[in-house]
């Protein structure tokens, strides 16, 4: 049991994406509220993008830059850019994804006067 | 020019959606003509790739001369092409069929409504083409976006439903990317057949196995398979009759194809949990769906929610026929996702003239129909014997060849499942026919309602299709062995 929890300590990171994760999780279960719902749907799309940029991180290496045109290239010295343009593209992603859901959001507000899901729920029977 | 085609047919209809909103400001009538030359070009284009591919074999296509692993790179191999067809052709008879429904059943947003078709089709054929895990989470994730807005484009009843399927879509999406990344930190690369050369050495790591399961889980919602179903039926009954033919016939199954593009192009058939073949537990959940939905069909009133729960039992016979691991039931997989593209197209055609045209919205009014109109009768007929696999139709075909490949694999569960599903969609649409073909005429009937062209024209089409694709079962079969079987099978 010991081994277990010392096994999820060494690596925080991935103990923050699960909390992050389920978090997020349950107040989209949870909450009746539909702007609520999307805050957590933002921080389960938020906790991928974490894990995506924890697990680039190197200790003591740079940005993907070349430290002199000459020297010979380290791969070692260098942080791999990748996942970080990949986070860059899930977050315009997520971007574009709330932008949809918050018109979404609008438009059922006018239609039906509330956000709350289950007066929602009334008012369409 | 033919090295080039597979850009050509994602850039033409995305440059069009992209300008159709300024183009258009002014003349709203426009849109409709911009949009049905795109789709009618990329069918000549799609036409023109297929057979330049079944020539000269699959096209490595790298983006900006990047060459891959580095950079981007899209495969048009048989499977792409044959699915390419399907689209566009599907995509332009949906706009055929929306000409005369549509300035009503949307509210007057015809512009939103086609640079909203042309984006959706253009980020399917993305999916269909990508060659790199993160290139097919963005398409994705730019097809749901269209679709969320489609659904919802309308108003009304149809918003609530748009709600709950970006909420669910949006996991589906964050669970597919977490797996990515748990693939990527495996591996290092993104590229699928740079990672099909690096996984062989690394099937027993838990993060592969992870990775896979939350994969899984993300095309699952996407695709509407059983247990993660629950945003389907309320989007796809609430939907503008204009907009749900091509959310029925094309994304769920586009997503599917995502799905084995990753099990068999990037994973290969061996991939196990504890001497359990990952295949296995695939089929396993698909003979569920099969059931499940044609259970759920059963018990429906609403005539489009009927159609919805029997797309959903389609995909789990589909997945029964690609995870047999075999040949013969993985060809039988993909002919039957041809197939139901185009009868799920043709039932959402008469669900929307049915209501548009008749009023006609659950199935106590469907004899209605029958008196009035003897061509609609029959393409519901046919589309019928299609979904229930009668013999002169590609769905009977796709059924044989699946049962095939099951008994091949010797696996009798996938074979009861399709029978059983089977038995069940014959009984919900005895229960349709007992309304059609028993119906005491009453005096709302005497009304005549002249169906304009181009309905005709789109369920004539899709008809037809469904008898000439059984027709013709042998050639085509023939050619998907020859071209679209993934290496190792």
């Amino acid at each position: 049991m010991v081994e277990v929890f010392a096994a999820i300590f060494e690596r925080p990171n991935f103990l923050t994406f699960v909390v992050i994760f389920l978090w997020g999780f349950y107040i989209m279960v949870t909450r009746y509220n539909l702007v609520k719902k999307l805050v957590g749907m933002y921080l389960v799309q938020t906790s991928v993008i974490f894990f995506l940029v924890s697990i680039s991180a190197k200790k003591g290496a740079t940005v993907p830059i070349l430290l002199s045109p000459t020297a010979s290239v380290q791969a070692i010295d260098y942080v791999n850019p990748l996942p970080h343009v990949m986070t860059l593209t899930a977050i315009v992603v997520g971007v574009a994804t709330l932008g949809v859901a918050l018109a979404l959001c609008s438009a059922i507000y006018r239609t039906y006067g509330s956000l709350d899901e289950e007066e929602i729920l009334k008012k369409l029977e | 020019m033919s090295r080039h085609l597979p850009a050509l047919l994602f850039l033409v209809p995305l440059f069009a959606a992209i300008s159709m909103p300024i183009v258009c400001l002014r003349h709203r009538a426009w849109s409709r003509s911009i949009a049905l030359s795109v789709l009618c070009s990329m069918v000549v284009f799609s036409i023109m790739n297929l057979v330049n591919i079944f020539q000269h074999g699959e096209i490595h296509y790298a983006f900006s001369g990047w060459p891959p692993p580095l950079g981007i790179e899209w495969v048009a191999d048989g499977l792409a092409s044959v699915v390419l067809v399907a689209l566009s052709l599907l995509g332009l008879v949906t706009l055929i069929f929306a000409g005369p429904t549509s300035p009503k059943d949307l509210g007057g947003r015809i512009v939103h409504y086609y640079t909203l078709i042309l984006l959706l089709i253009s980020a399917l054929t993305g999916i269909v083409f990508a060659g790199d895990l993160f290139n097919l989470f963005v398409f994705l994730e730019v097809a749901a976006l269209a679709s969320y807005a489609l659904v919802g484009v309308a108003g009304g009843k149809a918003l609530m439903a748009a709600f709950r399927y970006l909420i669910l879509g949006t996991l589906g999406a964050s669970l597919y990317l977490l797996g990515v990344s748990y693939f990527y930190a495996e591996t290092g690369t993104l590229n699928m057949a740079d990672m099909a050369e690096q996984l062989p050495h690394l099937l027993t790591s838990k993060a592969v196995l992870g990775g896979l399961l939350f994969m899984f889980i993300g095309l699952g919602i996407k695709m509407a398979l059983v247990p993660f179903h629950a945003w389907l039926p309320d989007a796809y009954t609430h939907a503008p009759d204009s907009v749900t033919p091509i959310l029925a016939a094309l994304v769920t199954k586009v997503a599917l194809l995502g799905w084995v593009r990753i099990m068999f192009w990037v994973l290969g058939i061996k991939v196990a949990v504890d001497d359990t073949p990952v295949l296995l537990l695939v089929g396993l959940l698909g003979s569920l769906a099969a059931v499940i939905g044609a259970v759920l069909a059963l018990t429906q009133q609403d005539l489009k929610r009927m159609f919805a729960y029997g797309g959903i039992s389609h995909i789990g016979i589909i997945l029964i026929g690609v995870s047999q691991g075999n040949q013969t039931g993985f060809v039988g997989g993909v002919f039957y996702l041809l197939n139901d593209a185009v009868m799920q197209a043709s039932l959402f055609f008469i669900a929307g003239v049915a209501i548009s045209l008749y009023g006609v919205y659950t199935i106590e009014d469907v004899g209605r129909i029958a008196k009035q109109s003897p061509l609609l009768t029959s393409a519901l007929v046919i589309a019928a014997m299609g979904m229930i696999g009668l013999p002169p139709t590609g769905g009977f075909f796709g059924k044989w060849y699946i049962i095939l490949g099951a008994l091949e694999a010797n696996n009798y569960v996938a074979v009861g499942a399709v029978l059983l599903s089977t038995m069940l969609t014959l009984a919900y649409f005895v229960r349709i026919f007992e309304r059609v073909f028993r119906h005491a005429p009453t005096l709302s009937d005497a009304r005549p309602i002249e169906i304009p062209i181009q309905i005709k024209l789109s369920v004539g089409f899709t008809s037809m299709a469904i008898i000439v694709l059984g027709l013709l079962s042998d050639p085509i079969v023939g050619l998907l062995i020859d071209h679209t079987l993934p290496p190792g099978l």
